[in-house]
């Protein structure tokens, strides 16, 4: 092998520019639009920031930007959990509901002690990792009936979490109105919980505090990547996605990998409660309401597909800030509420309908 | 097994034409019993059978969404209004669809219950809330609406129907005097970058709620009057350009704090042009405005730094975050007051009185059965 083509194969950019530079020129205009359709979110990201900057050059500065990271950060643990239902050609409708519960239960739980109206008087703190724990079990439990009823009963998934869905409001409700609540809004949360969850270890006086709650949903992502791609569960759970007989025929638990994707998306589910019962501070039965569709959107956006075994983990970051980075655009724009919906709208079916254009292309 | 299906099927049919018949007769005539073996009852039986036992009757309550922390709060003091008063109540929930409650509404109707309590779901126009009326008229049900305000041609429209609420615009001119009472007290204080104007932003619950219209709308327009009668500077919205001169956040704590989180970002606390003051429609979102207010190190707990924050609803949490000194001020919704209300009108009916006897001493509208429970404000 000689010097010159290691050096090539070890620079992918000037291997880029060689091969874009042998084309003719109408494969150069192919090459383009395959270009564009191929990075499209990126480019209706850029196109946003641009348009916000050129109005307000302030939007560009540090903190703007963080605010974005922030508002996904705390949307993007329901998304990638929401993520692997969608690649099963499913869908998740109980995940905003059980976030409401587990926020309402790590809320009640973790009330500091000398909080004037603690829903349970007397009872002591618990401690965080238990709460923790808790939440979790809580939303493997809702997801393990979800992958329960769709795998051994072969029901679609929109059906059976519209159901649990519908349970688990129930069993919110019920619970607000535990102890001496009736109803209010949980609040009064402990000191040390709400640090573990909006402390900042960088120091106060950069001004540009990161929550740890971002770092948590950065390190998620790492996991949930490393299950998606490099484990055994994550490659079956593309398979059953793509085509659950041929999966089945390779010797696939197709119900077991069906089963573990709504667990999984279920402890997700039970982190974000965790986490925004902390970040909001106040919650009450109506918390998380909705919360599933905009990360079904963002998941959408960001090209995991309802057609089934199509999706990466990447996609889902980039789906969850676009949709975020569309709410803060419009509101640094001071667009009013009723063409705030509308552009949205609009924003969101061509981002998707462009990005679908490479999976046409490739099928 | 063939002769059982055919037998069972004909006798659901039987089931299916009974009922068609029995509320085909409900709506029909004035009032009929179709929980009764017999379909067929006259308007006189009816009316000796609302005699006897005076204190016997069940109630059925509509909330519009058992999520609303307030409303919760009403519900609970409710039951034990209720339970004191020896009536027996069940409690329905639309969970914000009119659809819904409508529906729940007929079947109750269907089952002639005593008297209706309903806390309508669509409050921006009166098509909803006259179905309800009517739907009670011709039953001769006694309705009670509360708290969501229906307008007065629905209540006059049926001399059986009240409404028990608050004055939906009071809210916001209380919330007035409120900001008024708290930035007068050191203007300057207040007027961080000393322009002689108070930058505000304004969170609005549901878009075409005309609570929230109310209190959006008069809030700023009565600190306004205020302000300039004692010729001080007014308030102005926190973005020039803005058409809305609020965020809409359909009263949750966490819409407020990602909108007040980004216009912190516009208008940072230590630029020029910094947020001088919070106004919310419900404490729910003025609490959510704070969380996002502390990350930026203003309105913490025992902190320094501060910009006065206000609400309404008195909830608990709002209570307690304004012992803390987090938040500055709220409006207080009288639950209790409203429940006592309701109830006292359903004992006006226990008791074979009219609807609106007993209420003298209550804040009563001239020409129309409303009711108004009053507010107050809130400071600690």
């Amino acid at each position: 092998m000689s010097a010159k083509e290691s050096a090539r194969r070890g620079n992918p950019l000037t291997n880029w520019m060689d091969n874009y530079k042998n084309l003719e020129g109408r494969d150069k205009a192919r090459w383009w639009g395959n270009f564009f359709i191929n990075n499209a979110l990126y480019i209706v990201l850029i196109i946003l920031i641009v348009i916000v900057t050129v109005q307000k050059p302030e939007f560009l500065r540090l903190r703007p930007m963080l605010d974005i990271l922030q508002r996904s950060a705390s949307g993007l643990v329901m998304a990638l959990g929401i993520a692997g239902c969608i690649v099963l050609t499913g869908t998740d409708l109980s995940a905003g509901r059980v976030l409401g519960l587990t926020a309402c239960v790590s809320a009640s739980l973790l009330q500091s002690n000398d909080y004037g109206s603690k829903m349970f008087p007397g009872m002591p703190k618990w401690p965080t990792v238990f709460v923790f724990l808790l939440v979790i079990a809580i939303g493997a439990l809702v997801g393990l009936v979800n992958g329960f009823f769709v795998s051994k009963f072969s029901l679609h998934p929109f059906i059976v979490s519209l159901a649990t869905q519908l349970m688990v409001y129930g069993t919110i409700l019920i619970y607000v109105n535990q102890g001496t609540n009736a109803g209010k809004p949980i609040s009064g949360i402990d000191k040390g919980y709400s640090e573990f969850i909006k402390g900042s270890v960088i120091p106060e006086s950069w001004k540009t505090p990161i929550p740890h709650f971002v770092w948590y949903a950065i390190i998620l992502t790492v996991i949930m990547w490393f299950i998606w791609n490099k484990t055994t569960f994550g490659k079956n759970m593309y398979a059953v996605g793509s085509n659950p007989e041929a999966a089945n025929v390779s010797g696939v638990n197709v119900a077991l990998t069906i089963t573990l994707v709504f667990v999984l998306a279920g402890i997700m589910y039970g982190v974000s409660g965790f986490i925004e019962a902390a970040r909001i501070g106040s919650n009450s039965a109506s918390t998380g309401l909705n919360a599933e569709l905009d990360a079904i959107a963002a998941c959408v956006i960001g090209g995991v597909s309802f057609t089934g075994g199509v999706g990466r983990i990447s996609g889902v970051v980039v789906g969850v800030i676009l949709l975020n980075m569309i709410s803060v655009a419009l509101q640094w724009l001071a667009v009013s509420a009723d063409w705030t919906y509308i552009i949205k709208g609009v924003i969101i079916l061509a981002a998707v309908s462009i990005d679908m254009q490479k999976y046409l292309v490739k099928k | 097994m063939t002769n059982l299906k055919r037998i069972l099927v004909a006798l659901l049919a039987l089931t299916m034409i009974f009922v068609l018949a029995a509320c085909d007769n409900n709506s029909g005539t004035s009032s009929a019993d179709p929980s009764s073996t017999d379909p067929v009852s006259d308007t006189s039986e009816d009316v000796s059978s609302e005699d006897p036992a005076p204190t016997d009757i069940t109630v059925n309550v509509f909330i519009y969404d058992f999520a609303d922390p307030y409303i919760a709060s009403v519900r609970d003091a409710m039951k034990a209004n209720f339970e004191s008063a020896s009536i027996t109540a069940d409690f329905f929930d639309a969970a914000g669809d009119q659809a819904l409650q409508t529906e729940q509404i007929q079947t109750s109707i269907s089952q002639d219950v005593d008297l209706l309590v309903v806390n309508i779901v669509t409050t921006a126009s009166d098509d909803a809330a006259m179905t309800v009326v009517d739907a009670a008229k011709a039953a001769d049900i006694p309705l009670i609406f509360f708290n969501r305000e229906v307008s007065d041609a629905v209540v006059n429209s049926y001399e059986k129907c009240a409404f028990v609420g608050t004055d939906a615009d009071e809210a916001g001119y209380l919330q007035g005097e409120l900001i008024y009472d708290i930035i007068s007290a050191d203007f300057d204080k207040y007027d961080l970058d000393g322009n002689g104007k108070i930058r505000y932003i304004m969170f609005k619950g549901e878009l075409g709620n005309a609570e929230a219209d109310g209190r959006t709308q008069y809030s700023v327009e009565e600190a306004n009057r205020l302000f300039t009668e004692n010729s001080l500077g007014t308030l102005e919205y926190y973005e020039p350009a803005a058409t809305d001169l609020f965020r809409p956040c359909n009263w949750k704590a966490a819409d407020a704090q990602n909108d007040m989180q980004a216009a912190l970002g516009t208008n940072p606390m230590d630029s020029p042009n910094a947020i001088e003051l919070v106004i919310a429609n419900n404490d729910d979102m003025a609490l959510g405005a704070i969380e996002a207010l502390s990350a930026a190190g203003y309105n913490t707990e025992g902190g320094d730094k501060s910009i006065p924050v206000v609400g309404v609803d008195a909830t608990v949490p709002a209570q307690e975050s304004i012992a803390k000194g987090r938040m500055t001020g709220t409006i207080k919704q009288d639950a209790e007051g409203m429940a006592s209300g309701i109830v006292s009108l359903c004992s006006n009916i226990a008791s074979g009185a009219d609807l609106m006897a007993n209420t003298e001493n209550m804040n009563v509208d001239s020409g129309v059965a409303k009711i108004r429970i009053p507010y107050a404000k809130y400071t600690g």
